[in-house]
């Protein structure tokens, strides 16, 4: 018995390293097909969206299930380096081997999870099945994941953390473990509650300064994607003082933002103008090359352009908004790097649909700020 | 941490598990509850018996509870003997949970998850979880406000997976997006419209292939399509928006017909004894005899409004709801009967059910106001406190009815 058990996992090992030795596949046709589990594998790993994609998929799926060749473990691990679509369909697959055969390989799964390269996904999983209803446990691991790599696992030990009544020492350190904004705020006040200030904006790294312009027209919410002068000659390096504006000429006004979120209030700025473009605009000093992402909290149209390529365009007005709205990813270079805003407010008179503002920043993959030069 | 969401979208986001009918809308007792508002989407169980008093502080007629991870809006549906629902949980609820419940014992079967692909944010007393799922009886399929859609069989086997928003980018609305899914002819139908990609279409149940795909007016809407027996026996799949009004084959998507209506954007329109009924104009009641063609319209009574939860009918008499008044009037020529102001009532959007007699609607505190439909008037009969808000709407089983709260999932039935 454990002689077979042995040769089916060394076959299983041999197919997956074989599956997972390529990430660049990408399904391209819906001949696409799968015969074996290292196939099917290596097709879900490669998942794009469209009919295609979807199709191969949904024959592979059932190639493996069918097979019933690949453990939980190899599905788990699959994970890594997967597409986020792929990496759901090798969710439902995990989920269903857990239920089969989960149970049974706790010692695995805790192996898995305490390793820090597998996938942030994949461990989150093996966390909620080692956990659920053993509250006692699920604390225990949680204490040392403050600084997991798994955004989702960091977020969880910070909110059971919080659960603990801290001193000012504890609350610095899980501040500056801590990613998302919700919990950084939610830190910054209990800190403010023991006497100790934090500059908020400049912990979650908001871009407080700002040279504004505007209104220009947008009656009509028609001129989103009308090129207006400001915007063709900063993508040129060459901005003037002075545009024609809505109804008059408009110059460049100074903001610098003092909300703890990086607010910029442009209905308080532009008399609640109504129909109406602004620009806004700003330098980032990078100490060096890096990626970066950008985000945006905003109730009205964007544009943003990062050193004079396109990076953001949401041509949506007054539903939902909050701080890390929008993100998308960004290459700083070191030096000076050129951000441009174009904000478009509509002409709806409800009394909700008032706001017209902004709140950006600037931050790593996992939300910890990226500051420009000497801030 | 500043959100911002201005009142019309927090009113209209959490009509839910809130909308979707035919020529026979009432269920029978021991039948499935297959979608959002049951078989038809008519919410009516007329043979079911169900307990007018349950739930405070004795529990009493609650035959379990199950708590539930994560966070749920939407409502929850019957297959056999399963009850399905979905929640989202985690850092912005972008985990996506698919649960099977065993109706006997309130033991979790099985349970699926994703993670959202999609814009998973939502007004805060939303969630991502917001569509009911829908099933055809081999599969189950969960959609959320992200537009992750995905398909499992009966034994939660992922069958297919699709992130609409991967497919189609701009497809999102950050209050939250609620239209549940409907399933018809091997084709399940998704309404997803927005100011972005803003679309509604028709996908293989077998394999998840977009069989077709409509654009859709560029506006926020949380109505779900709902699925309309025509007399001939064809199935049509009607969807509304504030712009308009449409039939749709739901296997090839050909636009059946359409006509310019401003329709209300929560509440789902749903069709009963040769009637289509549309909250547009307040009610407003269409002739559904001549196939093919536009329907025409057959009465409309501002005084029948629903601002969140979907109308029903029962006997010869339509209900609505609007905010906190419960609304009778004559189905075949639209006056207006009786209203009843629910006692103590604040907010509503889980749409109501009827079994038997009695009609059953919730409000967002979780108290479930128990009304006697009657010809003349509606008697409040009874008022249950299950102490946890509930915003989707109840699935009737057999003698059960089956409600999910935000956070957990109750059977009541006579014990």
């Amino acid at each position: 018995m454990i002689g077979r058990i042995n040769q089916r996992t060394i076959r299983c090992a041999i197919l997956c390293v074989v599956a997972f030795s390529s990430t660049s596949l990408t399904v391209t046709s819906s001949s696409a097909r799968a015969d074996t589990s290292a196939e099917s594998i290596k097709l879900l790993r490669s998942l794009t969206a469209g009919d295609e994609s979807t199709l191969a998929a949904a024959k592979a799926i059932k190639q493996l299930s069918q097979a019933n060749d690949i453990t939980l473990i190899q599905s788990l691990t699959a994970m890594k380096g997967a597409t986020p679509v792929g990496r759901n369909w090798l969710s439902g697959l995990a989920n269903s081997l857990y239920r089969k055969s989960g149970k049974a390989q706790t010692a695995e799964l805790a192996k898995f999870l305490a390793d820090p390269n597998q996938d942030g996904e994949a461990r989150y999983i093996v966390f909620e099945w080692m956990t659920t209803n053993k509250d006692a446990l699920r604390a225990e691991l949680l204490a040392n994941m403050n600084e997991d790599s798994s955004p989702e696992l960091r977020f969880l030990a910070i909110e059971e953390a919080m659960k603990d009544k801290l001193e000012k020492k504890e609350l610095s350190s899980l501040l500056e473990s801590a990613r998302h904004p919700s919990q950084v705020v939610s830190i910054i006040e209990k800190l403010k509650e023991q006497g100790e200030t934090v500059d908020q904006s400049r912990q979650l790294g908001f871009l407080p300064n700002w040279r504004l312009i505007g209104p220009f027209d947008h009656v009509g919410s028609l001129n989103f994607n009308k090129v207006f002068p400001v915007e063709s000659d900063w993508a040129n390096g060459a901005l003037k003082d002075e545009y024609q504006g809505k109804t008059e000429a408009v110059q460049w006004k100074e903001e610098v933002s003092k909300a703890p979120d990086g607010d910029v209030d442009l209905a308080a700025i532009y008399a609640n103008e109504k129909g109406c473009i602004i620009y806004a605009t700003t330098e980032f000093e990078s100490e060096k090359d890096q990626n970066a992402e950008v985000r945006l909290g905003c109730i009205n149209g964007n544009k943003i352009w990062v050193n004079g390529k396109l990076v953001m365009s949401n041509e949506v007005y007054h539903t939902g908004t909050q701080i890390d709205q929008y993100s998308e990813p960004i290459r700083l270079k070191a030096g000076k790097n050129q951000i441009l805003l174009k904000l478009c407010q509509n002409e709806q008179k409800d009394a909700w649909a008032q706001v017209f503002h902004f709140q950006l920043r600037i931050c790593d993959s996992t939300g910890k700020a990226i500051l420009t030069k000497g801030r | 941490m500043k959100l911002k969401y201005h009142s019309f979208y927090k009113s209209a986001v959490i009509g839910v598990g809130l909308t979707a009918a035919t020529f026979s809308q009432a269920s029978r007792a021991n039948a499935d509850w297959p979608m959002f508002r049951g078989p038809n989407a008519g919410s009516v169980a007329i043979d079911a018996k169900l307990p007018t008093e349950f739930g405070g502080e004795e529990k009493e007629n609650i035959a379990w509870r199950t708590e539930l991870p994560g966070r749920s809006v939407g409502g929850v549906i019957v297959v056999g003997d399963s009850a399905i629902t979905t929640s989202s949980s985690g850092m912005d609820q972008r985990r996506l949970h698919l649960f099977s419940v065993n109706t006997k014992d309130g033991s979790i079967r099985w349970q699926q998850e994703f993670v959202a692909r999609g814009r998973p944010f939502c007004h805060p007393t939303s969630a991502n979880a917001a569509p009911t799922p829908a099933s055809d009886g081999k599969h189950i399929f969960a959609f959320y406000s992200s537009n992750d859609l995905a398909c499992v069989d009966l034994e939660g086997n992922l069958v297919w997976y699709r992130s609409l928003s991967t497919d189609f980018p701009k497809a999102g609305n950050d209050v939250g997006m609620s239209s549940s899914p409907v399933v018809v002819e091997g084709v399940c139908v998704v309404q997803i419209e927005c100011q972005g990609d803003s679309f509604a279409a028709g996908l293989s149940a077998e394999d998840g292939k977009i069989l077709w795909k409509l654009d859709r007016p560029k506006q926020a809407n949380w109505s779900s399509p709902t699925i309309v027996k025509m007399l001939n026996g064809d199935q049509v799949v009607v969807m509304q928006s504030s712009e308009d009004l449409l039939a749709v084959s739901p296997k090839t998507g050909k636009v059946l017909w359409e006509m310019k209506l401003r329709c209300s954007s929560i509440p789902s329109s749903f069709a009963a004894e040769g009637r289509l009924f549309v909250p547009a104009g307040g009610l407003t009641a269409f002739d559904l005899s001549s196939v093919g063609a536009s329907p025409s319209k057959l009465w409309d009574n501002n005084k029948l409004s629903a601002n969140a939860c979907s109308p029903l009918v029962v006997g010869k008499s339509v209900y609505t709801i609007s905010r906190t008044v419960l609304a009778s009037g004559d189905l075949f020529s639209g006056e207006s009967k009786w209203q009843t102001r629910l006692p103590e009532a604040k907010s509503i959007w889980s749409s109501p059910v009827v079994a038997g007699n009695n009609l059953y609607v919730f409000g967002d505190d979780g108290r479930c106001f128990v009304v006697e439909l009657g010809d003349t008037e509606g008697k409040v009969v009874a008022t249950n406190d299950l102490g946890e808000a509930v915003l989707g709407s109840p699935a009737i089983s057999g003698n059960a009815m089956y409600v999910r709260g935000v956070s957990s999932l109750w059977k009541i039935a006579k014990k």
